[in-house]
């Protein structure tokens, strides 16, 4: 059969972000594929190096326009370390509940993705519909749909206060049984099945194999998250379960993260009744001592690395990110071989990228 | 992971002077290694310990010298890192051992000029295809 190939982006109008890759098929089916990242390449490691440690914390939180908090969380915990800060409960408190409302916003976005995707609209609009309600949460507290400011070097800038709990636990409640209405939904809608079981698949071996992080991982079975395995800020004493599936494809990767969504609304529910008293934030010196510090979070798409060296002064000397994406980017390749063409955009899709967190 | 045993059993291959071991806070143990090293100590870690999850590398111009850093995790960090001189560093691949290092590799490799041997290639991942400006993540270009 003739092979063709087909060069799409890296503008493209499906994409919402620059990503360019070239699919070689025969008929219907992929055969080959290559893809091509770093149009929204801004140096930002580079940036990092100039500027001083209070300044990077505004230029971490625009590495992703997603996950902009856990950008924050995973920098500023590396500098308390550095400085030996321990951050007073209730800051943590804040922090992590930023953390979780921020997972759930991305999951919900993500569903929406990917529910326009496959030709779902319906499932688009009452998605991003919901988002709305994790949004506006994250407005009143913050100030900032997306890019919240919330995070400061030894604490957080935002309190939370007790009349606005009330508030936020009843709009938890409506949020909860919308993304209970999706996954008895996603269980059992069949046009949704016959367009996402199956597709995209990815073993177990294979993302242990390509270091594979989140919950791409977890829908291959492979129960890793960092929460509970490597404990941070407050999540050792908060009571959650790690979300796995078998599958390994684009359904798996759907119900993983619908059901992260309800754990992560119960993570809010205990934060919320359980907050602690006392101050937010500590006072952080200017300057760092010389020291290194590898700092590991959580992010709603797996497990975000910052490196971070300091020679003493009040700038970093180095300042390395690893994105989750760049971890999912690389199976990209296996998903491809072989799908139909108009799977294509549900296993790009399924992966959850973060094509300027990717770049940096 | 048992840190521990894991640093002994990489003092057994090494057996010619002590393991240079420090802590950094975050609880991550940090191995210095000659270059030669890694590759036989990524495969022992790997095949002995099933410590498969790199987490990613970090390369360092230090004005001196070329600092790599291979950040492994198992429910704790492993961190082994190894210096490469500034002229025409070099390194055999991982990617053999790890395939997830494919990126990792390319990345250092684009932004600091180390030549990892025996890497699969392939277009560049970062920096524009016309890019002639020499890695812009060294002290002063070449």
């Amino acid at each position: 059969m003739t092979r063709l190939t087909i060069p799409s982006g890296p503008q493209h109008p499906a994409l919402k972000e620059p990503l360019s890759f070239q699919l070689t098929v025969e008929g219907e089916r992929v055969v080959e594929s290559a893809l091509r990242i770093g149009y929204v390449h801004r140096g930002i490691e580079r940036i990092l190096q100039e500027r001083t440690y209070l300044q990077n914390v505004h230029i971490v939180e625009r590495v992703c326009g997603i996950c902009s908090h856990a950008h924050t969380t995973a920098y500023c915990q590396a500098i308390e370390a550095l400085l030996g800060l321990t951050v007073p409960p209730r800051g943590v408190a804040v922090r992590v509940l930023l953390c979780e409302l921020e997972r759930i916003h991305s999951h919900i976005l993500w569903l929406g993705v990917l529910a326009e995707h496959i030709g779902f609209t319906t499932i688009f609009m009452y998605t991003w519909r919901d988002r709305e309600i994790v949004l506006d949460i994250m407005e009143e507290l913050s100030g900032g749909r997306v890019a919240h400011a919330v995070n400061v070097i030894g604490g957080v800038r935002v309190d939370v206060g007790p009349q606005q709990v009330a508030g936020i636990l009843a709009r938890l409640d409506e949020l909860e049984a919308e993304i209970e209405n999706l996954a008895q939904l996603f269980q059992h809608e069949q046009t949704f099945q016959v367009r996402t079981r199956g597709v995209g698949h990815l073993p177990r071996e294979e993302v242990w194999r390509l270091c594979v992080v989140g919950p791409v991982a977890r829908a291959s079975g492979v129960d890793v998250d960092l929460r509970r395995d490597a404990p941070y800020a407050s999540y050792g004493q908060l009571d959650f379960r790690v979300i796995t599936a078998k599958g390994g494809d684009v359904w798996s990767r759907t119900m993983v993260r619908t059901l992260e969504i309800a754990e992560s609304l119960r993570l809010c529910r205990q934060i919320l009744r359980d907050l602690p008293e006392g101050p937010l934030k500590v006072r952080a010196p200017r300057r760092v001592p010389a020291g290194q510090v590898v700092s590991r979070i959580e992010a709603p798409r797996g497990e975000l690395v910052y490196y971070v060296r300091s020679d003493g002064s009040d700038r970093p000397a180095r300042v390395k990110v690893r994105t989750p994406t760049l971890t999912t980017l690389i199976t990209l390749k296996q998903q491809l071989q072989g799908v139909n063409i108009a799977d294509v955009p549900a296993v790009l899709s399924g992966v959850d990228l973060c094509i300027a967190c990717a770049d940096r | 992971m048992h840190i521990g045993r894991t640093l002994e059993a990489l003092q057994s291959i090494f057996p010619d002077a002590p393991l240079a071991v420090e802590t950094w806070p975050l609880d991550e143990t940090v191995v210095t290694l000659s270059p030669e090293h890694i590759r036989p100590a990524v495969r022992l870690l790997s095949e002995r310990f099933k410590l498969r999850h790199l987490s990613t590398i970090t390369g360092e111009d230090t004005g001196g010298e070329i600092v790599l850093l291979y950040h492994f995790w198992d429910g704790r960090g492993l961190t082994l890192r190894t210096t490469l001189p500034r002229e025409g560093p070099r390194i055999p691949t991982l990617t053999g051992l790890v395939p997830g290092a494919l990126f990792y590799e390319r990345e250092v490799s684009e932004m600091l000029g180390v030549e990892f041997e025996g890497h699969p290639g392939g277009a560049a991942l970062l920096l524009p295809d016309d890019w002639d400006d020499g890695p812009p993540l060294r002290k002063e270009p070449l």
